[in-house]
């Protein structure tokens, strides 16, 4: 009960804030009622996609502090268990998506369990490791399509398949992850403040002092470490749906990782809005890139360049990020 | 049986002999003060007894329960508590959030940890600085909001590694003030490494010190104060000589 009431609970954030929240919630649910195009429909669904793999990264990554540069191995997963399940038994989504959900949680553990044994950076190029060598056996396996993937084609589209989330019209799938965005937010809402979020934050600040407060290093990461896992594969899972075709080079790219730890980092690593506002900023910049300059001009590393200046700048400037500098103006006006 | 009960503990780093055969105990509501020069083994002592470094050899009993190998935080959860020596606070934590994840050891509910925090914070009279991050205030204060977190996991003993080291006499009486009401008014049993000898000689029930490793002596602050091994230990062989005479 007590869980629930903290997940709704936003009081402890100032008032500008939530005002500004409510008029960007209002503007999600109606923007699919205006006249918009397809593209920037496509980048919205982008967005939430996202912003909800930079809230997974953000409890081991930005509370925990603990850099995984390996999420692509789970959006893996999960993608391709649901397409797996569909193409080949006619499962549904609502069915095969806890199921991968379930085989990342395991394989997280499996990963997780020796890798937090490491350290800084140790461990984030471990998790860069261990995602790669995942990427390059689902090149190989012949059950999963190896290199060529998997390709969701419905002969014809039937009216909406709310089971299978199989859906001509984008709108289906901008609600289906709103619905799904707002969700994650309310779980990290809680997230923040319950015992975990406590014990992360105190793991991150100094872990010879948060053993000395009973707390249990080593399983607290384990246990953050699934917890993003799962959401990442639930979007992983909705990534096979939606974009209906899924190869280890784009699914399990390392640039999918790097996105991912990029998305929270920029925002504000270990804040609630930060995975937001850095997906707000990102995925726009990255679709419309690309749209201009990437297949115009040919300059198609553009956006590599770009995130590259993104991460100098973080560690340089403010390492917490865009929401790292609005809470800084802030103490500073208090006083 | 003692309430803290360490037998012939001893720790080497390779070839050094942080702690050698250290045996000493400690009754439910004493407190005891741990001196020595530095580089005689104190912090590792604590270490040891903490669960923060494995120990190369003897055996630690904690309230009837041998603690020899267990975890930090196994050993913290058996109400152990401790502060460190040196903190660097980085973190977005604020005053009132750092005490609760200690309270977060004995409890799931937010709310729950949240109440005792404050009631924590109250009674070391820190209750006006509940809202600002730790990194922003000044040593004296984080430290003794150190011992505050400490306290907000409800500790059956409290390890003080050097509370008071850098402060100034003001600084010091609020810090005194503090161990002391953790001691009387609360029963919580302390043990505290010091260099500050007004504070260690003050409170203390009695002393014990270290050097090289080796427990060199134990017994009430004035015979420590006036024990020729500790006065030599920190003064030189040299001085102990010249002035054995004012001494005795």
């Amino acid at each position: 009960m007590e869980a629930i009431r903290d997940a709704v609970d936003f009081s402890d954030f100032p008032r500008t804030d939530l005002i500004i929240a409510w008029m960007v919630a209002v503007f999600f649910l109606v923007f699919p009622l205006f006249p918009h195009s397809s593209f920037a429909m496509a980048t919205m669904i982008q967005f939430f996609m996202f912003a909800l793999y930079g809230m997974g990264w953000n409890t081991i990554g930005g509370y925990g502090g603990q850099v995984d540069l390996g999420k692509a191995q789970y959006v893996g997963i999960g993608a391709y268990t649901t397409a797996v399940m569909l193409i080949r038994w006619d499962i549904p989504f609502w069915f095969s998506m806890p199921v991968g959900m379930f085989f990342a949680v395991v394989w997280s553990f499996i990963i997780g369990y020796p890798l937090f044994r490491l350290k800084g950076h140790y461990f984030a190029i471990a998790t860069i490791a261990t995602s790669l060598v995942l990427k390059d056996l689902f090149d190989v396996w012949s059950f999963v399509g190896a290199a060529r993937g998997l390709e969701i084609s419905p002969i014809e589209y039937p009216p909406p398949d709310f089971l299978r989330l199989i859906f001509k019209e984008d709108i289906y799938y901008y609600y289906i992850i709103l619905g799904f965005f707002f969700l994650g937010i309310f779980y990290m809402n809680w997230f923040r403040k319950s015992r975990l979020g406590f014990q992360l934050r105190s793991i991150k600040d100094n872990e010879d002092v948060a053993r000395s407060l009973g707390i249990n290093v080593h399983l607290a990461k384990v246990k953050t470490y699934a917890i993003a896992t799962a959401f990442v594969s639930f979007v992983g899972s909705f990534h096979a749906c939606y974009i209906k075709n899924i190869e280890p080079v784009d699914t399990m790219s390392l640039d999918i990782s790097i996105l991912i730890a990029l998305m929270a980092m920029l925002g504000g690593a270990g804040s609630l809005w930060g995975p937001i506002i850095g997906a707000g900023v990102l995925i726009p910049l990255r679709s419309y890139l690309k749209e201009w300059l990437g297949a115009a001009a040919g300059l198609v590393g553009i956006d590599l360049v770009l995130y590259s200046i993104i991460i100098m700048l973080i560690s340089a400037v403010e390492p917490r990020g865009i929401w790292g500098i609005v809470e800084k103006v802030r103490r500073r006006k208090r006083r | 049986m003692a309430f803290l009960e360490v037998q012939s503990l001893t720790k080497t780093f390779g070839g050094l002999r942080a702690n050698d055969k250290v045996s000493f105990s400690m009754e439910r509501g004493e407190l005891v003060g741990l001196i020595g020069p530095n580089g005689a083994g104190k912090t590792t002592l604590f270490n040891c007894i903490s669960g923060h470094h494995p120990v190369t050899s003897g055996r630690i009993i904690f309230d009837t329960e041998d603690i020899t190998h267990l975890k930090a935080y196994e050993v913290a959860r058996r109400g152990m508590a401790r502060t460190f020596q040196v903190y660097v606070a980085s973190g977005d934590l604020t005053v009132e959030e750092n005490v609760m994840v200690g309270c977060f050891m004995r409890t799931r509910s937010r709310k729950q940890a949240k109440a005792r925090a404050g009631k924590v914070l109250k009674d070391l009279k820190l209750e006006d600085l509940s809202h600002y991050l730790l990194s922003e205030l000044p040593v004296a204060a984080q430290k003794r909001v150190t011992m505050a977190t400490a306290l907000g996991s409800d500790p059956k003993m409290l390890l003080l590694d050097e509370v008071a080291a850098g402060l100034n006499t003001a600084e010091v009486e609020e810090v005194m003030a503090s161990i002391r009401h953790v001691h009387h008014d609360l029963g919580v049993t302390v043990m505290l490494i010091e260099h500050v000898m007004e504070l260690v000689m003050k409170v203390s029930d009695r002393v014990i010190v270290l050097d090289y490793g080796e427990k060199i002596a134990d017994g009430p602050p004035e015979e420590i104060a006036r024990d020729p091994r500790v006065i030599k230990a920190y003064l030189g062989e040299r001085f102990v000589r010249e002035h054995t005479g004012e001494f005795r």
